[in-house]
């Protein structure tokens, strides 16, 4: 009887009920979008920084980690590396890499760049750097280079124009050399666009006089679930020396972000399910306040007041329970509603520098689901204890003189 | 004897002013009396009746039901006994609105624990007793005050109290409506030996009733047991 005069309670005033509805669904319902939102903001950061060229993994010589400079090679060019990820079927693809600074100058300016040396073909299966081209082609001959459209103009450069790359090599010295531009890229990453060369990787062991060396080998899978596994196989397989690093081990930034993301989530919930429990108690108080006669009774004829608490709780259970489900079908109406993405292009000037793509796909991760429920569930309980408990611990003779 | 309440005094205190609503009260109800208590406003019969039914504390003396002393009891046991011994009828009816008439005498029976298929059946014979056999579906807000007293009583009496305990029962209810209420109650008390302890200051009751405490000031100014005799 206790389930069904909370459940009939809270339809003596239906408006009353279908605002705490509101409140609790829009709650919900805004909040999880909200996560959506920003978890595909961060993945669309963690999706240009991946196919930008940093990978799954990469494979680089000792003391990588410690100094990234042109010293620390794999000096067989990845023979052996490549040996150990022929064993590894995890592994899609890779492709080797040179990796340098350097300055690319037209007869109109010069700039700061960093050099990647590449193997044509194989960087079209590693990066979205082949793909991103928009004017002319990718290095398809020699001596040709590749740069981003935000070089091309500050170079004042565009296809077919005569670059020359200074370097400083192995030894110390300057040298340098000629390049036709190949093809404009726009990939959305300023890294990218801003502030690389691309050049085909035997011209760069030339240039820098390093062999056949390379600087690392960059793999990717095709399941993101199998990357530590993979990481796990190669160490076993290379044993003591080149560094198998994954890209949260390469860009800690990210990883930071994904957590700094993590506790603005708990903030924002703190925020939605704090006003929820204000609004619940303040709904319920009212509604314990009016029937303060009715619960008064209650307790002259003998109802425990753990029975009253437990009506006035159970009468917020039911408001939540109804009012996280609308909130879910609400959540996922609205994350279906922007499945083509949102256009945040007007802000993109400013949010590529952070590998943010200019269409933004909310993410709906079944994880980020718990949270919301269960927190609703306890603010629900927590929230309806103060009315409850006051409820309860009227006199019945005081609670039964109130008009 | 059901409750028994000795030298029985209770102070209001309000805004550091003491009022003294009873005044060393004695009383002994009987099992199978059918006894009011009567007196003007202010008298003081809703502060002894809310005492009598373990609703309230007295400032000072002693209550018993069926023996067992109350300020003994915890506010749980107090809960229980209420619930055990005791039957209520208020002035504003005071049933349970989002309940049928049927649900509303279940109630009590619920929080005793009572099957449900026991208790369904002992509320609809309840209900039939009072006369309110076929109107067992409606809410409270569907029927008239009459019907709504009726309900009031038979959540009262299908518990099976050792007493029950009326506030005014009629003060609502119109002379015709209160006449067929007071004879029902008569009636129960006649033929199903129910105790009744009602407030009132309705001269149709105070005549109907066995005996008739009379109260005034906070003190028992009179105690006529001569309406029993004559009933």
């Amino acid at each position: 009887m206790l389930l069904r005069m909370s459940w009939r309670n809270l339809w003596r005033n239906p408006r009353r009920t279908f605002v705490v509805l509101a409140a609790i669904s829009v709650g919900i319902a805004g909040s999880i979008i909200s996560m959506s939102v920003n978890y595909g903001m961060i993945a669309s950061m963690v999706k240009t920084a991946i196919e930008g060229g940093l990978g799954h993994i990469q494979v680089h010589a000792e003391g990588w980690d410690a100094n990234p400079e042109l010293k620390i090679r794999l000096e067989d060019g990845g023979e052996s590396v490549a040996l150990a990820l022929d064993r590894v079927p995890e592994i899609e693809s890779w492709a080797p890499r040179l990796r340098a600074q350097g300055l690319v100058a037209s007869p109109r300016a010069s700039v700061g760049i960093a050099i990647i040396g590449v193997d044509p073909q194989r960087e079209r299966h590693v990066s979205i750097a082949a793909e991103s081209i928009f004017e002319g082609s990718w290095i398809t001959k020699p001596r040709q280079l590749v740069i981003g459209d935000k070089l091309a103009t500050r170079l004042q450069a565009s296809v077919g124009s005569k670059l020359v790359v200074s370097v400083q090599d192995i030894d110390g010295e300057l040298t340098g050399q000629a390049f036709r531009v190949a093809g404009l890229i726009h990939s959305g990453s300023r890294d990218l666009d801003d502030g690389t060369v691309f050049v085909n990787i035997t011209e760069a062991q030339t240039l820098f006089g390093l062999g056949q060396s390379i600087s690392e080998i960059v793999l990717v899978t095709a399941n993101r679930d199998d990357i530590g596994l993979i990481q796990e196989k190669l160490e076993a397989l290379l044993g003591e020396g080149p560094e198998v690093r994954t890209w949260e081990q390469l860009e800690p930034m990210l990883i930071y972000m994904v957590t700094a993301f993590d506790q603005m989530a708990w903030v924002l919930y703190a925020a939605v399910f704090i006003a929820m429990a204000f609004g619940i108690a303040n709904v319920l108080l009212m509604a314990v306040f009016e029937r303060t006669r009715e619960i008064g009774m209650m307790r002259a004829v003998g109802m425990s007041r753990a029975s009253v608490v437990g009506m006035v709780v159970l009468e917020s259970a039911f408001v939540t329970m109804f009012g996280l489900l609308l909130g879910l079908l609400g959540a996922a109406f609205g994350v279906w509603l922007m499945r083509d993405g949102l256009d945040i292009s007007s802000y993109a000037g400013s949010l590529d520098s952070y590998g943010i793509a200019p269409t933004l796909t909310p993410t709906l991760r079944t994880d980020d689901l718990g949270p919301p429920i269960i927190i609703g569930a306890i603010t629900a309980v927590l929230s309806s204890l103060w009315p409850a408990l006051r409820a309860s611990r009227a006199k019945p003779a005081d609670a039964l003189r109130q008009l | 004897m059901i409750i028994e309440a000795v030298d029985v005094t209770k102070v209001y205190e309000t805004r550091g002013i003491e009022t003294r609503a009873l005044d060393g009260i004695k009383l002994q109800l009987e099992e199978g009396e059918f006894c009011a208590l009567a007196g003007p406003s202010g008298s003081g019969k809703t502060t002894l009746l809310n005492l009598l039914g373990a609703l309230d504390v007295p400032t000072s003396g002693k209550i018993q039901i069926d023996g067992v002393e109350l300020s003994a009891l915890s506010s749980k046991e107090l809960s229980d006994l209420r619930l055990r011994k005791l039957g209520f009828v208020f002035q504003a009816y005071n049933l349970i609105p989002v309940l049928s008439a049927l649900e509303n005498v279940e109630f009590v029976m619920e929080l005793q624990g009572v099957t449900q298929a026991d208790r369904r059946l002992r509320a609809t014979e309840v209900l039939e007793r009072v006369g309110l056999g076929g109107l067992g579906d409606k809410r409270p807000l569907e029927m008239s005050g009459g019907q709504q007293q009726r309900v009031a009583v038979a959540r009262a009496i299908a518990s099976g109290p050792r007493v029950v305990l009326a506030d005014e029962p009629t003060a609502n209810l119109d002379s015709v409506t209160a006449s067929k209420l007071l004879e029902l109650m008569a009636e129960l008390n006649s033929e199903d030996g129910v105790t009744f302890l009602f407030s009132t200051h309705d001269p149709l009751v105070m005549e109907a009733a066995h005996r008739v405490v009379r109260l005034r000031d906070g003190l028992v100014v009179d105690d006529d047991r001569k309406a029993q005799a004559s009933a």
